[in-house]
């Protein structure tokens, strides 16, 4: 009985996986720091929100800062560090053989997460840029930018290496993510810290930068997840495949160009706010074709894993429906400015990325250390946290972006009682990201307890489905 | 996607599309925009902030105070920026053009702020410090901006009228009096040519009957 189990271990667990052990849970490990401290963060200006006077006296933790703190740390703390190690895993399996220069992924790694600690010190300390997603002094962004160049070496070199001509679908994705981060960044850099532009063309670039940021950056490096985890957990073959690659450039062409429906109604020329609208309209092409390319997720029989992608893409499907319909003008002028686009920027981060990257953390951890996770019951409470918390957490800022848009647009309400009309939806919004933190602080334990067993029982794997063989 | 060199062109593409199209294609309309020179007032709108405001906008930049306020006043027929008396005009991209760090803003958990230097509870200096001092509605009180000094002599000019312990007064500190003097500058109200929408004249008559 104990042969089979073992067998399939052998053929599971290779020297592409254990050869990027350290580096990998180095990333990982930092990613879930971050994850904490952002978590945290999100619960303090939650509580602000309605309870004002929390931490008010502590210059480092005045609201707008700990937001701009929270926000840095969850995007550029845990999104980089567990999309690069995510990444750098599939391209490696795919590529069919070992990463190389993993020293280079060590170093990256420590100098983005040294200036990472730095930039947030400044933000807290008073050096903070007015941009969404580039809050970061301008003298940590050369060296983050460097860093990431650093990191991403082994997935090019693994890229350009690869042992088969023919390409999957998870590549492609994770290719785009690793070389379009870096000419984003630097270009947002160049035009809105270096040498910024004048006047309102400051808005228009933050708004490329920070769409781009999501569908040429964060949104391929979770896809790049789920199209590889869905078809190699199921063993079964993605139905409609030919799309995925018309799906895949739609979003690489058109995402970019959504970023102006923020700028509806504001003082920017009114084409880009339309350009926008229509751009979220072709957009739904590409959410359609990964909800039918992935459908299988939903026969995934018992695996956790499968669990935690399916949820991911549920919500990274109804964000880009949600996307589109919050784009059309008669909509935007009750939910912009509202908890409504918070809401919807937590369930594309917190719903569709950190969902989709927990999945391919439990998918990949067990693998790269050869060993299995040391408690179930651990993983299926941090499921069940992840998943209230950010149902919750997203259904009551929205429903909180529905009162409060009411009330702005109803002008005979007092600007002073929108609060309190507000306020109970808050309070609830407060509890799921309460759970939220709870889950990821599991998560966090869960991966150090992992990283520090030394001789736990080696990982058994269900034997490797068919479609494995075409892949290592 | 087999040949790496196409692959590698389309990603490049890409950002390159999207950038010249949005960033660029706003460049080439915006670029050039230059202050209105009014001749019957003699000076160009919108006009330069005092110095003291500019150093204020630093402050309101690094407090991240861009994260409950805009400052961007919508058109009258879209949402309620008018009725609210956050201003009579749309704001236009010539509103921003003399700013270095434009602070539009995404959220209204508190009011807008672009014409705010312009509303009664910004003409005195000293209420709006005080306002800082204290808490209101859902704006928490920013004491970390003020000193509590020991009083030698007389009481300053500029003390705070609140609680402090005997033989002590509170303070503004610079950044806070900076800070009040940008909120104070915000005040652009001029009439540029294209502050209004077009507004179809069969609507405007139907106004009038």
């Amino acid at each position: 009985m104990t042969t089979a189990p073992q067998a399939a271990t052998a053929a599971e667990v290779t020297e592409i996986d254990t050869s990027a052990r350290w580096p990998l849970l180095l990333l990982l490990g930092s990613a879930l720091l971050w994850l904490v401290l952002s978590g945290i963060l999100a619960l303090v200006n939650l509580v602000q929100l309605h309870t004002p006077e929390l931490l008010a006296g502590c210059s480092a933790m005045t609201y707008g800062r700990s937001s701009a703190i929270q926000e840095t740390a969850f995007i550029y703390g845990w999104a980089a560090n567990s999309g690069l190690a995510v990444a750098l895993w599939l391209l490696a399996r795919l590529g069919g053989a070992p990463l190389r220069s993993l020293n280079w992924v060590v170093a990256g790694t420590l100098f983005w997460n040294f200036a990472l600690v730095l930039g947030i010190a400044g933000i807290a300390t008073g050096d903070m840029t007015s941009n969404a997603w580039l809050h970061l002094p301008a003298y940590v962004l050369p060296m983050l930018l460097v860093a990431y160049g650093t990191i991403a070496v082994p997935g090019v070199l693994a890229w350009t290496g690869r042992r088969k001509e023919m390409t999957f679908a998870a590549q492609w994705y994770a290719v785009a993510a690793l070389f379009l981060f870096p000419w984003l960044f630097s270009i947002a850099q160049m035009m809105l810290v270096f040498a910024p532009e004048r006047g309102v063309l400051q808005a228009l670039v933050a708004g490329w930068f920070v769409q781009g940021a999501w569908t040429l950056w964060l949104a391929p490096l979770a896809l790049a997840a789920a199209y590889y985890l869905v078809p190699k957990i199921t063993g079964r073959v993605i139905p409609s495949y030919d799309f995925a690659q018309l799906s895949f450039w739609t979003l690489l062409f058109v995402g970019a160009w959504t970023g102006g429906r923020h700028l509806i109604g504001g003082p920017v020329p009114a084409w880009v706010a339309t350009i926008a609208v229509v751009s979220c309209a072709l957009l739904l092409f590409h959410y359609i074709v990964v909800a039918v390319n992935l459908r299988g997720v939903f026969c995934g029989g018992g695996s956790t894993v499968l669990k935690f992608v399916a949820f991911g893409l549920v919500a990274y499907v109804a964000g880009g429906f949600l996307d589109a319909y919050t784009a059309m003008r008669g909509v935007a002028v009750h939910t912009q400015f509202t908890h409504f686009s918070e809401g919807q920027s937590q369930l594309a981060l917190n719903g569709a990325f950190s969902m989709l990257m927990y999945g391919a953390i439990y998918f990949l951890a067990p693998r790269i250390t050869g060993l299995a996770w040391p408690s179930v019951p651990l993983i299926r409470a941090h499921y069940a946290a992840a998943l209230t918390g950010t149902i919750v957490l997203v259904v009551t800022l929205i429903g909180a972006g529905c009162v409060q848009g009411h009330d702005l647009n109803t002008a005979s309400i007092p600007f002073a009682d929108i609060a309190g009309h507000v306020r109970p939806w808050l309070l609830a919004a407060t509890a799921g990201q309460a759970i939220l933190l709870l889950g990821n602080l599991l998560l966090a334990t869960h991966l150090f307890w992992l990283a520090a067993a030394k001789s736990a029982a080696p990982a058994v794997f269900d034997p490797a489905p068919a479609m494995e063989a075409s892949v290592s | 996607m087999k040949n790496g060199f196409t692959f590698f062109l389309g990603l490049f593409l890409a950002v390159a599309l999207a950038w010249a199209g949005i960033v660029m294609g706003s460049h080439v309309q915006l670029g050039h925009l230059a202050p209105y020179f009014d001749e019957n007032e003699g000076k160009a709108f919108p006009e330069r902030m005092p110095g003291i405001a500019a150093q204020g906008q630093l402050v309101y930049q690094d407090l991240g105070c861009a994260a409950c306020h805009t400052q961007q006043v919508r058109r009258p027929d879209f949402g309620s920026d008018k009725a609210r008396g956050w201003g009579d005009r749309q704001s236009v991209a010539r509103d921003y053009v003399n700013q270095a760090h434009v602070q539009l803003g995404e959220s209204r958990v508190g009011p807008d702020l672009a014409t705010f230097g312009a509303r009664p509870l910004a003409v005195d200096a000293s209420r709006l410090i005080q306002y800082l001092y204290e808490q209101h509605g859902g704006m928490p009180a920013y004491r970390f901006l003020f000193e509590e000094r020991k009083i030698t002599g007389e009481r300053s000019a500029n003390a705070l009228k609140a609680a402090a312990p005997a033989g002590y007064e509170i303070i503004p500190s610079h950044r806070a009096v900076a800070l009040v003097a940008y909120l104070q500058s915000l005040n652009n109200v001029y009439e540029y040519p294209e502050a209004r929408p077009v507004e179809p004249a069969a609507a405007k008559e139907g106004e009038s009957k």
